[in-house]
């Protein structure tokens, strides 16, 4: 570990200048006492070579060569741009300094003190997340002063901090905890009592244990800046400085589940998580998330057969080191509602368990005896490209064409990818000065992109407009209007915000996934590009084009040209194939329609089913997804299976050979190889393809829009798909958070 | 336990191949020989036959025939040597005999539907389980 590093690096000069102390690496010595004394033992530094290689390979990005200064940190000379902070560049330079209070993503707030090091020619110690570097700066990090004062900070802290670690959830993740092995003293001289804290309610997301709060503010600070609602903050001064809710009220955030990762003690942990496991205990995988269509990235934690918890990762083009609630909490949908055995529907409306070969055996008969035209096949929104390409291959083997992935809409245009993608890049959002949200509720559809859209915001005081139904934004936005006319406005640019968009640098138009399902959907991507056309959004230098898709599986669908032939198959539909599809309207369907429901969950898509084929779930196999920028990622599999279930694709390959379809690749080898004479881009993983042609090959449209105003896409935003409506945790949040 | 010591004392590594493939061949005999006294002990007489146990016993050494290495060979043999000791010491009980060497590790269900006779491997596989 990287302080344990360093707390050995800590002990070396000592052990050249008095070669008789080196037993403990902290530990408070006479010669620590007196600073100056030492201090003037001290060899003249010495370059630490080879260089070291800096902390968490941090990047070192010059905007400015001309800016670059020299530090030296412990005698090794680092070059950095100007406007850094002494801790980045100690970092830089491969010093790892101990911190509570300091955040790379959010504000300097500098009341730790735990961050002290020594600089020469200054008096004392140097708070050095607050300082800023200067050139010709000596510093160093491993003196007897800093030593001393970092230890003198951690007795202040555990001073008031209970000793309860056996019980406390942050029980071995606790940076308090790592940093008093590495630099506290080896005794405490208090003996008073230690003051206590009352507990706030904060929801049913985050658990407080307010008494171990070091007040460190980091929470407060990530309230107000990045997740943008005013909930918390601090009261008291003080030893009665508390951390907490102004007044008794609930954190509604959608991203409230991250103070728990960036507290570092554990004053905010998961309520959900609280005394279930103990965080050496559990295996983390590597994964991503598909419960929107950002991707973010994940670690699953599991233990045994169980997901414990799950955490995000860091990637700074997606979800940078945050992740929605939903994404966070919406694991323990993953054990209730499983479908685990092949079922078939009775005479009198029961599910019957039966064999895998069984159910195949129904279902290879029935659609054999459907017309090619009567059969239909629909992807959910959780489903990985692998399942996708063999339905769609099954299907086509069958005769039929009529395969489509939910949320696309009747008429999916495929065939430009700038059409359903984001160009701009999700960190390419930083970039923008003017936003115009079309239709897209981005803190509901991708909370992820709207911490984006709110960071922008706040960094370069970017515009932002919305036209939609009214609702809630964490940011300043004016709302231009509900409906089309608002867009006819501005594409014959009658409109006041228009001359806002002529004047941006780099604007942005954001079109939500939702309007795709509109009969109009045509008209009104013509206008959004007539509007992007313009306003000059589309250069050869910036696409500001953007579509902000809702599912996991959408992209990945259009990619492999999951499109249907006839936009009202289901009306006459005698075969129905279901993989994990629950949102599509079955109301048309004729009663005497054959539904297979292939999924991981007894949800929507089950009541109307006839044969139901369990499926593993994201946690449980590897599938490729495709996000909303158009990254490709992985998922890879952290539990076993339930029950008797079978991968997605796996299934349909079996049933293909059942019918007597054979598809002609059994491994996901095979199937990836099938993917690349479709889709070659899904094979590239954690590289985004960008869209190769914009919007101008596009053939020309003819047809009016309505005046309906827009609809929200995503009315409840803890309760999307099929897992999250399993869960538990969701259906608390929902009822406790939602504003009703 | 030190009954387990005694018998099974590890030989000297084989020096060849040639010596390796007599030791083999001395098991083969070895085990072959036991086998009356075994099927008394665990009752065999009325789910096998000799010839059938022999037949057994030589299809578990011709599983490990492309092994060329004298020192792996070796150690086959003296986890056959450690097997077979165990099952001479009534270590084991009648099913561990009968699951292990006379139905086989296929279990009792057999693919016997006729339908299933053309089944990729992939399908019998997928009926078994998710993992392969
Ligand atoms: S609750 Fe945690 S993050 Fe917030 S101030 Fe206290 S210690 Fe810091
Ligand atoms: S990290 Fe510098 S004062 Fe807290």
């Amino acid at each position: 570990m990287g302080l344990g590093l360093l707390a050995s690096r800590a002990m070396r000069p000592l052990r050249n200048s008095h070669s008789s102390v080196f037993l403990r690496t902290i530990v408070s010595k006479p010669e620590l006492q007196s600073a100056e004394s030492s201090a003037a033992a001290q060899a003249p530094p010495e370059p630490d070579l080879p260089p070291r290689t800096p902390v968490g390979g941090a990047r070192i990005h010059f905007p400015n060569p001309e800016d670059a200064i020299e530090v030296f940190v412990d005698g090794y000379p680092v070059k950095i741009p100007k406007g850094m902070t002494v801790l980045q560049a100690c970092e830089v330079a491969g010093v790892d300094i101990p911190r509570f209070c300091y955040h790379s993503r959010l504000s300097i707030a500098g009341n730790c003190r735990m961050c002290l090091v020594e600089v020469e020619k200054s008096p004392k110690p140097v708070a050095s997340c607050a300082m800023p570097a200067l050139p010709g700066m000596k510093i160093k990090t491993d003196t007897p002063v800093a030593k001393k004062a970092r230890e003198g900070v951690m007795e202040f802290l555990l001073m008031n901090h209970p000793l309860d670690c056996p019980i406390c959830d942050q029980g071995g993740e606790c940076d308090l905890q790592d940093q008093s092995m590495a630099f506290g003293s080896d005794r405490g001289r208090f003996t008073e009592m230690k003051r206590s804290v009352v507990d706030k309610n904060l929801g049913p997301l985050v658990k407080t244990v307010m008494t171990r709060c070091i007040q460190c503010t980091r929470c407060v600070r990530f309230a107000t800046e990045v997740a943008g609602v005013q909930d918390l903050g601090m009261l008291g001064r003080g030893s009665g400085e508390e951390i907490g809710t102004y007044v008794e009220k609930l954190m509604t955030s959608e991203l409230s589940g991250n103070v728990i990762d960036i507290c570092p003690v554990g004053a905010l942990t998961s309520k959900p998580f609280a005394f279930k496991a103990r965080n050496w205990e559990l295996k983390g995988t590597e994964t991503i998330d598909v419960t929107d269509a950002v991707g973010s990235n994940i670690r699953i934690d599991s233990r045994g057969p169980e997901v414990m918890r799950i955490v995000p990762r860091l990637n700074e083009d997606i979800n940078e080191e945050w992740i929605s609630d939903k994404t966070r909490f919406c694991y323990d949908g993953l054990k209730r509602q499983r479908l685990n055995d092949p079922m078939i529907r009775d005479a009198d409306g029961r599910f019957k368990a039966v064999t895998w070969r069984d159910a195949l055996a129904v279902v290879a008969e029935v659609a054999l005896q459907a017309k090619p035209e009567e059969i239909v096949g629909i992807a959910g929104r959780l489903s990985d490209a692998e399942s996708m390409m063999a339905l769609k291959d099954l299907l086509n083997r069958m005769g039929s064409n009529n395969v489509w992935c939910e949320g696309t809409g009747t008429q999916p245009s495929a065939d430009l990818r700038s059409g359903y993608i984001m160009n701009t890049t999700i960190s390419g959002l930083e970039k923008a000065d003017v936003f115009l949200l079309i239709g897209t509720q981005p803190r509901v559809e991708a909370a992820m992109v709207n911490a984006r859209i709110r960071k922008t915001v706040r960094a370069n005081n970017a515009k932002v407009a919305y036209i939609g139904p009214a609702t809630d934004f964490n940011y300043d936005h004016q709302h231009l209007g509900t409906g089309p006319e608002t867009l006819t406005e501005l594409a014959e640019g009658r409109h006041p915000f228009c001359s806002a968009i002529s004047n941006a640098k780099n604007p942005v138009i954001i079109v939500g996934a939702g309007l795709f399902e509109r009969e109009d959907k045509d008209a009104i991507f013509a206008t959004v590009e007539a509007i992007a056309k313009k306003h000059n959004v589309i250069r050869p230098d910036w696409n500001g084009l953007n579509v902000l898709l809702l599912n996991a599986a959408q992209a990945a669908a259009l990619d492999l040209g999951l499109v249907p032939e006839s936009t009202n198959s289901i009306e006459s539909a005698k075969f129905v194939y279901l993989m994990g599809a629950d949102d599509v309207n079955l109301d048309k369907l004729p009663n005497d329609a054959f539904v297979v429901y292939q999924g991981h969950h007894g949800d929507r898509g089950v009541y109307r089913a006839n044969i139901i084929l369990p499926a593993s779930a994201f946690s449980e196999k590897e599938g490729t997804y495709v996000n909303t920028e158009g990254c490709t990622q992985q998922t890879l599999p952290a539990v076993p299976t339930v029950g008797d279930a079978r991968d997605d694709w796996k299934i349909i390959r079996a049933l293909s050979e059942v019918a007597g379809l054979t598809l002609p690749y059994d491994s996901v080898g095979g199937i990836r190889t099938r993917i690349r004479t479709v889709a070659p881009n899904l094979l590239n993983v954690d590289e985004r393809e960008p869209a190769t042609f914009g919007p101008s090959v596009k053939p020309e449209v003819t047809g009016k829009m309505d005046t309906t105003p827009f609809k929200s896409a995503v009315e409840n935003f803890y309760m999307t798909d099929s897992i999250t409506r399993a869960s538990k945790i969701m259906a608390q949040c929902s009822a406790m958070l939602l504003k009703k | 336990m030190s009954f387990t010591l005694r018998s099974v004392k590890v030989p000297p590594n084989s020096a060849n191949l040639e010596e390796a493939r007599s030791r083999v061949f001395e098991f083969f005999k070895t085990a072959c020989r036991s086998l009356p006294s075994i099927m008394d002990m665990y009752n065999l007489d009325d789910v096998a036959s000799k010839s059938q146990l022999r037949s057994v016993i030589s299809s578990e050494i011709r599983k490990n025939s492309h092994v060329t290495n004298p020192k792996v060979i070796d150690m086959l043999l003296f986890k056959g040597t450690e097997d077979l000791n165990n099952i001479l010491e009534h270590a084991k009980q009648r099913h561990h005999i009968i699951g292990q060497y006379v139905v086989g590790p296929q279990g009792l269900v057999q693919d016997l539907d006729p339908k299933d006779r053309g089944m990729s491997n992939f399908l019998k596989n997928f009926y078994r389980s998710n993992y392969f």
